[in-house]
């Protein structure tokens, strides 16, 4: 006969085995507290020491590589800083060109794909005279809320000018005020990639450059 | 009525029309852009091509091709109909037309498509019309291939200023010639022409002219691609944050029908357009006109005021009860306006007639301004005809200034959203004891300051009825939200009957509309 359901174990019958913990012993030392003390702050003191001398020596073990060997898991932050994953989403950065204006050309598909609506751009137009006229736009003002983001990427991955980055490998960082967590275009500017980069990865050869083939009705190739 | 046959669809057609016409009035679109259902067919840019089967007992007219074979590796020669471009060939009686159950004609609107992109600067990022470009719309619904020419495209003239309005990007432009077609037909300048030929043509203005007049922006609207564009919207926003609302054009009598586009993330409006009626407008608008939705956000009266102070509501409402609390009832006299909807001047003059008792009603509007045989109207008032179907007999502002002068009137409620005769706002202003304002934007009957400020919704705020000059009544619907402390018209005028002891019976727009002496189908004699 089949039957369905659960089968229920046996009922332990046995006693429960545990290891007996020891207990210190008692003794007049112990009890006395001060030699303890003494040992105690010894053991920190020889760490405090061996601490110092790794540091003068430049020995300190890597919190990361030689965690198992000597058993620090901690780091000295913000001097000591942990290895970064190299695609790490950090704070966004807007890149730059040769000439130091900004790459962005104010399509809004950043603003289109962000999940969080926290891009606020406003787009102006080059002035007459200028060379990029006609084919760019540029953002007068390019607003991100920090404190919106969600830090998924989306931004990245909809600029068709990799105008936006988010590789400067810098944290989210507390502030006292929201104000303070709107950043300005000028701030994005600022920002350099992990390895001191403005720039972006990927060159092209804008009108204006001077690498842009400059082809128009007149000047064939 | 005669049919004829489109994709095994049988379709009625009215003698004369042509086959894309007739498919459009269908509800079946046949992809085009030189073709415009206002304009005459210029047939130039091959993307309606259809094939049509010969009449009986005829033979097909086909063509010799030669045809690429992959697995040949060679050419082979082939016969295929030839296709006719469905914008200028004029249904028959039992025609049997196909258009998407073809494979030729597929073929014919992807080679074309390609044809039209190959100089294309594929600039969709930073081109307005991208998200309503039907090389977009057609890309995606016949294209979707990667592009084959890997040379340099042909460079054209970018951001040319066609004229105060307008800018011109010749790369994007398809040569459709709609632009240069409505100019010269329907705005009666031919000021736009074509120049050069090929790859090279492009669409300029007349030498020594510019592309002036009250129906510039209409070009961008007729430009099937980002070719032309206005400077008024010019890089303000992405169509696809824009939600459209169904309007009706507040400047002047004409009542032109209108596309509202606001972006409802910050409640603000960013264009109009014109939407199709064949009775009013067809498929057109004037520039000042679309520009009358910065009236939306501009010089807007937002606040209750009491003698130019920012009050509450309720502040308000007790003023009008201590100012307006025990004079007769025949020294109450009320404005209406020819610039707001027939709802706010019904309830006002429901709230005089029903429950105040005067007879003291005038009415008030803009003056008359330029006029022109095509759209725009000498009346600068969009519901004059309203006004005149609510109360035939009421009197004008110059009645209004003697009776106020010899003391007949002591105490004014004005509905007055534009009216702009400083003058006349300062006489009175300067005689009356009190008045009550009822206005959405701000006016020199507001700024005047003496009186109580009530803020109303404007047209973009509430949905409304406006009566045209050919006396029919048409619908602005709800577009935005109410600026500040703003109210529709008719709620503030229940609450301000309220407060002088009156119950009005109606506290929802279906109360009120239910009430009007018009239908939709209304027509008031002239």
């Amino acid at each position: 006969m089949q039957t369905l359901g659960h089968t229920f174990p046996k009922k332990r019958t046995e006693s429960v085995s545990a290891v007996p913990v020891s207990r210190p012993v008692k003794t007049f030392a112990t009890q006395s507290y001060l030699p303890e003390i003494v040992k105690g702050v010894g053991v920190s003191m020889k760490h405090f020491f061996t601490n110092i001398r790794d540091m003068i020596r430049d020995e300190r073990p890597d919190p990361v590589i030689n965690r198992f060997d000597v058993g620090i898991t901690t780091i000295a932050y913000p001097e000591q800083r942990r290895l970064y994953p190299e695609r790490f989403r950090g704070v966004h950065r807007l890149t730059q060109r040769a000439d130091e204006s900004v790459r962005c050309v104010a399509c809004m598909c950043c603003s289109t794909a962000c999940p969080a609506q926290c891009i606020y751009i406003e787009a102006g137009e080059y002035a007459s005279g200028d060379s990029r006229r006609g084919y760019e736009k540029y953002p007068v003002k390019f607003v991100i809320d920090e404190l919106r983001c969600i830090f998924c990427g989306y931004c990245v991955e909809a600029c068709p000018c990799d105008a936006i980055r988010m590789d400067t490998g810098m944290h989210a960082v507390p502030y006292d005020s929201r104000e303070q967590f709107i950043y300005s275009k000028d701030m994005l500017l600022s920002f350099t990639a992990g390895d001191g980069k403005q720039e972006s990865e990927n060159t092209r050869h804008e009108p204006g450059d001077a690498t842009h083939p400059g082809v128009d009705r007149l000047h064939h190739h | 009525m005669p049919t004829f046959k489109l994709d095994d669809r049988e379709i009625t057609f009215n003698p004369g029309e042509t086959i894309i016409a007739a498919a459009r009035t269908a509800g079946q679109e046949i992809p085009h852009y030189c073709w415009h259902p206002g304009l005459s067919v210029a047939a130039n840019c091959r993307m309606c091509l259809v094939e049509i089967e010969p009449a009986p007992g005829q033979r097909a007219m086909m063509l010799d091709v030669l045809d690429w074979d992959a697995t040949l590796g060679d050419y082979v020669p082939r016969r295929k109909p030839k296709l006719q471009p469905s914008c200028q060939i004029v249904v028959t009686e039992g025609m049997v037309v196909r258009s998407n159950s073809s494979p030729h004609v597929t073929e014919a609107r992807k080679s074309v498509q390609e044809f039209l992109l190959l100089n294309h600067p594929v600039d969709c990022p930073i081109c307005d019309q991208a998200g309503e470009c039907k090389l977009q719309d057609y890309w995606m619904e016949h294209g979707q291939f990667g592009k084959r020419m890997h040379d340099e495209p042909v460079h054209k003239p970018k951001a040319v200023e066609f004229g105060p309005t307008i800018v011109y990007d010749a790369e994007r432009c398809v040569m459709c010639t709609r632009c240069i077609r409505f100019m010269d037909e329907v705005a009666k300048d031919p000021v736009l022409e074509m120049r050069e030929r090929g790859n090279l043509n492009e669409i300029m203005v007349a030498p020594g002219r510019e592309l002036t007049g009250h129906y510039t922006f209409m070009v961008d609207h007729v430009c099937p691609v980002g070719a032309l564009t206005t400077k008024d919207f010019r890089f303000k926003s992405r169509v696809w944050f824009l939600k459209t609302h169904d309007s009706i054009c507040q400047g002047c009598a004409t009542g032109c029908n209108t596309h509202l586009d606001v972006d409802p993330r910050e409640n603000s409006a960013y264009r109009l357009r014109p939407r199709e009626n064949m009775a009013v407008n067809k498929f057109w608008m004037c520039d000042e006109g679309m520009m009358t939705y910065r009236a939306t956000s501009e010089g807007r009266t937002v606040d209750h005021l009491v003698s130019g102070q920012v009050v509450t509501s309720d502040t308000a409402l007790k003023e009008v009860q201590a100012r307006f609390g025990g004079t007769p009832p025949n020294e109450i006299g009320i404005l209406l306006s020819s610039q707001a909807s027939l709802e706010d001047n019904w309830a006002l003059l429901e709230l005089a007639r029903t429950h105040i008792g005067t007879k003291h009603v005038f009415f008030t509007g803009a003056a008359n301004g330029y006029a022109d045989d095509i759209l725009i109207h000498a009346d600068k008032n969009s519901n004059r005809n309203g006004v005149k179907l609510l109360a035939p007999h009421a009197k004008d502002l110059h009645e209004l200034i003697q009776s106020v002068a010899g003391g007949v009137v002591t105490r004014l409620i004005v509905l007055a959203n534009d009216a702009d005769d400083a003058a006349v706002a300062a006489k009175l202003a300067g005689r009356l004891d009190t008045t009550i304002y009822l206005s959405s934007a701000s006016n020199p009957f507001v700024s005047e300051g003496r009186g109580i400020v009530f803020p109303i919704c404007g047209w973009a705020e509430a949905s409304g009825t406006y009566i045209n000059q050919h006396g029919t009544a048409q619908v602005a619907k709800k577009a935005l939200e109410p600026r500040g402390s703003a109210r529709p018209g008719w709620e503030v005028i229940s609450k301000i009957a309220a407060a002088l002891g009156f119950t009005t019976g109606w506290t929802k727009l279906k109360e009120v509309r239910g009430k009007l002496p018009v239908t939709m189908s209304t027509t008031v004699a002239e």
